[in-house]
């Protein structure tokens, strides 16, 4: 490297070490190493969901003639186009009889979510958690500006869905779908990824915490499905669907010719979003807009003791969960009316089909709100419970714990008081998800009976518990995989039970999922047994995690 | 140490293994009532380690540790009642002040005088109103010092407890600690500062590998260890060949300095048959007894290598 230098320069001793230094730390080499350490920081989450969204969406595509056998069957789920109680599901499709149209319905529902989500958080954990954990100072030290940091982040970023995109492609395209479809499909997942991530950066540049930049994402990703179900409605007109990104991958069916129209439409707002998070990169660490100054609170109320603190932690969660589902289940039940009225006007062989794939009793209120809340609201609240084990986790992980375990305060009174703490945020959100269903049915014109719509909330309940029974024995044995194994337990069960039949697998396995064993509380009686299982097999976890927490050592992250 | 009474900390045998690492070998150490100890070592010595055991919150792979004769893996909550601790990071909760944080460590550890709280706060020059996640290192670290001490605990362990703290506010944490041994309170604390060991500790402990290498008072150490002496002389230099405990011996310009172990009589009359003029001798002061204890696993690792 000497040899490179200067004849000006010394080419010995410490006075060249430190010239070679300079050299390396050029801001061309220095933006490809920590392009390639944001990489390596997103690479396995980026896998994983590449993997499972391009295997499941090709699965979808190999199955498609078994779901759809006959030109009846097809003739029957084509007259479901346009049926807004589907589309508040699925978001826009059409032509679903046809295979092309049959795998893009399932990627505009659940997976196109699960793309947003993912896009959202690597984002707001890759800028702004790497920030509050304070990885990103010494890089900030070095020698790339707020900007080229940025930039590094995001090109990484757009590497992994352009890699996702590239995969739903070539799988699509390989398990038999039309090639120019299944290259499009993969480039707006890839695009709709792009697009909750530019989100995600403008609200880690805008948000001073973690935690408030993925409020203020989600609060947006939320935003936007909710303007998908307003465009469902027969009485919105049609140019609502261009309204929000979820609307555009709608159009993607050969039989649009919008394809041009979606790609433009997702650059600009992809370009948009991430020029704006540039414009706001230059700002001092840790600063942000919102959240960004803590105001002095010399009127804080003293917390207590250990109940009080879990009391506080537990609260704060459970409301801003409860904000989101309570607001959640208003907007997809506020139009009850409206979707049921179509429904009750279908085809009977069209309503058969859809029947089979376990959509019963569409026609009644009870049967929308059922669906409904088996499609969003169980895997919202499972998903909480694994929130609060992982939240269980970050208090052992920062050694917080410490404080508490070093003072007379015992181990299992700890995990058990968080456990039930826990427990009554599900039991909370339950309720309010089922007095949100009551109070918006009523508003928009057909009220369920309020026994039916408590009950349709602790529906919610069971297989929540028993995620969080599950999570506190990983926490208790395997404490370190708490977070990812207690989500993954959850989004696997999930997809089980909404993929699983898609696919053929065998009820053995799909039973295992507890999603399934749910009842289409209201239109069906709430099953006690399944929930008194569910309730028993997470109690049990419980209780062996709880046991083996007091007898492991602490662990740090 | 009278053999009856009951103390204040006692590691049996204490043993803590990481798969293959050890972390801890058989530590076996008791720490009377009102005695300050100091725990010195190098990094991964095992420092946190025997804390982290003697709270309970590692299992010992074997042994035990005691507070005040409560095992503390197999009792903890009892063993705490008696204790307060401060750890050499404070992670604090982020949403709460400081003050709500003080509040509740001293709700959960079973009471405090809030009016001595009040004291604490003002002498560490605290602000309690901000919440925990604007705190730097050092406020951070003052709520874990103030936590401590408000509680009146009998017993004080302290992992690095003024890492972060500024000179000033570590003088004021000394002058605290020489207040809790006057009050009566026993400390156990770890420390990279020697000299922090060195005013404030009666007795110290030397972990190197897992292993207490060394333990007694200072004076103890001391007299375990060599001298310096500095001599300055006329003509020519002392004759030192074959002087027991002398070594290191450096001669140049009419003075000469070397290192004296055990006892000094041999050498003084061996520089009486010279000419000297002066003649200084001094202590190894903590640091430099540190440094020898370190210099030697040094050497071992070297060696092994």
């Amino acid at each position: 490297m000497a040899t490179k230098l200067s004849p000006q320069r010394p080419t010995s001793g410490p006075a060249s070490t430190a010239a070679a230094a300079v050299t390396t730390r050029l801001p061309a080499g220095v933006w490809w190493r920590t392009y390639r350490h944001h990489l390596r920081l997103l690479r396995n989450t980026a896998i994983a969901w590449t993997v499972a969204l391009a295997g499941i969406g090709a699965g979808v595509v190999a199955t498609f003639e078994d779901r759809v056998p006959t030109e009846a069957a097809r003739a029957a789920a084509d007259a479901l186009e346009g049926v807004p109680a589907f589309e508040a599901l699925l978001g826009r499709f059409v032509r679903p009889g046809s295979l092309e149209g049959f795998v893009l319905s399932r990627w505009t529902g659940m997976f196109a979510i699960a793309v947003a989500v993912w896009g959202m958080l690597a984002a707001t954990k890759l800028l702004r958690g790497a920030e509050q954990a304070g990885h990103t100072e010494p890089l900030r030290a070095g020698a790339l500006s707020p900007r080229g940091l940025l930039s590094s982040a995001v090109a990484a970023m757009l590497t992994w869905f352009a890699i996702f995109a590239v995969a739903v492609g070539a799988t699509h395209s390989a398990a038999g779908m039309d090639a120019a479809t299944s290259w499009a499909l993969g480039s707006a997942m890839g695009l709709l990824a792009a697009t909750l991530a530019a989100v995600g950066t403008l609200a880690s540049q805008v948000a001073a915490t973690r935690r408030r930049a993925t409020q203020l994402a989600g609060t947006v990703l939320g935003a936007a499905l909710a303007v998908r179900v307003l465009a469902a409605a027969t009485t919105t007109p049609d140019w609502v669907w261009w309204a929000t990104p979820f609307g555009w991958i709608g159009f993607l069916h050969k039989v649009d010719e919008a394809r041009t129209a979606v790609f433009a439409a997702f650059a600009v707002l992809v370009v948009l979003l991430f020029a704006a998070a540039f414009g706001f990169a230059r700002r001092d660490l840790h600063a942000g807009i919102v959240g960004g100054t803590e105001p002095a609170a010399t009127q804080a109320r003293p917390v207590g003791g250990q109940l009080g603190l879990t009391a506080r932690i537990a609260g704060a969660a459970v409301a801003g969960w409860a904000a989101v589902l309570a607001a959640a289940a208003f907007v997809f039940t506020v139009l009850v009316d409206d979707f049921v009225a179509i429904w009750a006007d279908m085809d009977v062989e069209a309503a058969a089909i859809y029947e089979q794939m376990g959509y019963v009793a569409l026609d009644t209120h009870e049967g929308f709100v059922a669906i409904i809340l088996g499609f969003f609201f169980v895997i919202g609240v499972a998903l909480f419970s694994a929130a609060q084990t992982a939240a269980i986790r970050e208090e052992e992980a920062s050694w917080r714990i410490e404080h508490l375990l070093a003072r007379p305060v015992g181990r299992v009174r700890w995990l058990v008081t968080r456990t039930l703490a826990a427990a009554i945020g599900v039991v909370v959100l339950g309720v309010a998800v089922g007095v949100v269903v009551w109070v918006a049915t009523a508003l928009g014109g057909t009220a369920l009976a309020f026994g039916d719509a408590l009950l349709a909330g602790v529906n919610l309940m069971p297989a929540a518990l028993l995620f969080l029974g599950l999570g506190i024995l990983v926490f208790g044995l395997l404490p370190r995989l708490t977070a990812p194994l207690t989500f993954g337990l959850v989004i696997a069960a999930y997809l089980l039970d909404f993929v699983g039949p898609l696919l053929e697998l065998p009820d053995g396995l799909l039973d295992v999922s507890p999603f399934r064993h749910l009842a289409a509380v209201p239109a069906s009686e709430l099953d006690i047994i399944a929930a008194l299982i569910m309730l028993g097999i997470g109690a049990l976890a419980a209780l062996i995690g709880v046991a083996a927490f007091r007898h492991r050592d602490l662990k740090e992250a | 140490m009278p053999g009856s009474e009951v103390a204040a900390i006692r590691f049996v045998e204490t043993t803590k293994h990481y798969g293959e690492v050890v972390g801890l070998e058989r530590l076996t150490l008791d720490i009377a009532m009102e005695e300050i100890v100091g725990l010195l070592g190098p990094n991964g010595a095992g420092k946190p380690t025997a804390i982290r055991t003697l709270l309970g919150l590692l299992k010992p792979t074997a042994g035990r540790a005691e507070i005040f004769g409560i095992d503390a893996w197999q009792h903890p909550v009892d063993a705490h009642r008696t204790l307060a601790f401060v750890p050499g990071e404070f992670h604090v909760w982020p949403q709460l002040t400081g003050g709500q944080i003080l509040d509740l460590l001293g709700a959960v550890s079973g009471g405090y005088e809030p009016a001595f709280r009040d004291k604490l706060v003002e002498r560490f020059n605290f602000d309690p109103s901000k919440r925990g996640r604007s705190y730097s290192k050092g406020n951070r670290q003052k709520i874990a010092v103030i936590a401590a001490l408000m509680t009146r605990a009998p017993l004080l362990v302290m992992d690095e407890p003024s890492s972060g703290l500024d000179p000033l506010m570590t003088a004021t944490f000394q002058d605290c600690l020489r207040e809790a041994k006057a009050a009566g309170q026993t400390i156990f604390l770890s420390s990279h500062i020697l000299s922090e060991v060195e005013a404030v500790c009666d007795r110290v402990a030397v972990l190197r590998e897992g292993i207490l290498v060394e333990h007694g008072t200072l004076a103890e150490l001391r007299h375990l260890h060599a001298n310096t002496v500095e001599a300055t002389y006329l003509g020519a230099p002392p004759d030192l060949e074959g002087v027991p405990g002398v070594e290191d011996v450096q001669v140049r310009d009419g003075r000469i300095r070397l290192h004296v172990t055990g006892s000094t009589d041999p050498l003084l009359k061996a520089l009486a048959r010279a000419q000297v003029v002066a003649i200084q001798m001094r202590e190894p002061t903590l640091e430099e007894l540190f440094h020898a204890y370190y210099d030697e696993t040094t050497h071992a690792a070297d060696t092994a290598a």
